[in-house]
């Protein structure tokens, strides 16, 4: 492609009128033939075209960094965030009053009681999805027990009870049930009961609430002998802490 | 108060921006970005994220409506159309693979632009618009003023002369060799 030549400063005009809409129906009607008739003045003219887009967009571009300098400052802060930071600010200030309980009754080796709220957990009682009709009601209940309906689950047991008195799973989860519905002297007896079947997989946990049983009622001694019966972990814990 | 008015009638608000009315572009900018800028912030986006987005929808926006692409169907058609291109750019950047790999290095992230409309022939005029938009962008002083005063803020041989102190006669040879000179730097760029 040769070097461009110079255009004319009346070419430059006559390209501007035409670019900027301002020539007659006639003076365009002329320019646009003219234009089909050569086709290195319609590059040409094209090209201008470029170069006057260009400075336009270009302009507008470093222009509108001076518009977002002047954005108007936003009174309402935006909803979903304002959420999330009372939300941050929530749960650290729930860490906050966590460690703050924790260590107060950390350090202060507190009464049972507080040791109790603070170890009971209900029992996460079993896995409801195989349900034969002769588990049915046993696992209809199950599904009380983990939604806390501690009451429906324990109406519903109570039931079967009557027809398999001995049945280790159903007496255990009597007692659990009961602790979390905070019948303490019938989690008892059914705890008790449970932790004398020896050869129910439930006897270590059996152990583990008898012993939060006997520490809601004030009764240190009597929780750290069953804790001493008992390997679990979450046993060998709670005995580090009542020690 | 005139103001204000023309700028609430849709066809008022496109032949300001086509004149590129200083004034009707910034109520313009200004008005629309805090709706986009919160459909970044949600859409796993920050502050910066938005200026980018909004800052090319809104360029596109204009040369849309510089090229008669755009026609309002309504009334608030125009800060609606503005909105659906930077959602739909913003949608682009999130499903783009860069977006997902550079996410943590904020500083070195530039916005994917790519319309997926474009034909040969528009990215090769895209092409060469953002070759001599850079060429512009470096020119120098006085030169580069001068045009922007006659090209982009539409003003006056005679305005351009009493702002330059300089006869108006020299304005429109100033602007003729500046042009000159552009189109030979943009040449030389090329080649």
């Amino acid at each position: 492609m040769k070097e461009k030549e110079n255009i004319s400063p009346e070419f430059l005009e006559t390209i501007e009128r035409y670019y900027n809409g301002l020539m007659s129906k006639e003076e365009k009607f002329a320019f646009e033939e003219a234009l089909q008739q050569n086709a290195l003045l319609e590059q040409e003219v094209e090209d201008i075209k470029t170069l006057l887009f260009s400075i336009e967009k270009q302009s507008l571009k470093e222009k509108i960094d001076e518009f977002h300098a002047d954005l108007p400052i936003q009174l309402e802060i935006e909803p979903s965030i304002s959420n999330l930071r009372f939300l941050n600010f929530r749960n650290i200030a729930a860490v906050v009053i966590l460690f703050a309980v924790g260590s107060f009754w950390f350090f202060n080796a507190s009464s049972n009681e507080k040791i109790y709220d603070n170890y009971f957990k209900p029992d996460p009682g079993l896995p409801t999805m195989m349900a034969t009709s002769d588990d049915y009601t046993f696992y209809d209940a199950m599904v009380n027990y983990k939604q806390g309906d501690y009451k429906t689950a324990i109406s519903k047991w109570e039931k079967l009870e009557k027809l398999s008195p001995n049945n280790d799973t159903l007496i255990y989860f009597l007692g659990v049930a009961h602790l979390a519905d905070k019948h303490i002297d019938k989690a008892l007896s059914y705890l008790e009961k449970s932790s004398e079947t020896t050869t129910s997989v439930f006897v270590e946990d059996a152990y583990y609430y008898l012993a939060l049983v006997y520490l809601k009622k004030d009764k240190r001694d009597k929780a750290i002998e069953f804790l001493k019966k008992s390997t679990s972990e979450d046993s060998k814990k709670l005995l580090e802490q009542l020690k | 108060m005139k103001e204000t008015q023309e700028i609430d009638s849709q066809n008022a608000l496109i032949n300001a921006i086509k004149s590129n009315d200083s004034k009707a572009l910034k109520s313009f900018y200004t008005s629309n970005y805090y709706k986009v800028e919160n459909m970044v912030l949600k859409n796993n986006g920050n502050k910066d994220h938005a200026k980018d987005i909004y800052q090319e929808a809104f360029i596109t926006v204009w040369q849309n409506i510089k090229n008669d692409s755009f026609v309002p169907q309504n009334e608030t058609a125009l800060q609606g159309y503005l909105y659906k291109i930077a959602k739909n750019k913003w949608i682009d950047v999130v499903n783009s693979s860069r977006f997902k790999n550079t996410k943590l290095i904020e500083n070195e992230y530039t916005l994917y632009d790519k319309n997926e409309n474009d034909t040969d022939e528009q990215d090769f005029f895209n092409e060469k618009l953002e070759q001599t938009m850079a060429v512009f962008k470096n020119m120098g002083n006085p030169c580069k003023k001068l045009l922007t005063a006659f090209y982009y803020e539409k003003k006056s041989l005679r305005n351009i002369a009493i702002e330059f102190q300089i006869e108006e006669n020299t304005a429109r040879n100033n602007k003729y060799r500046c042009m000159e000179k552009l189109r030979k730097l943009v040449l030389a760029s090329k080649s």
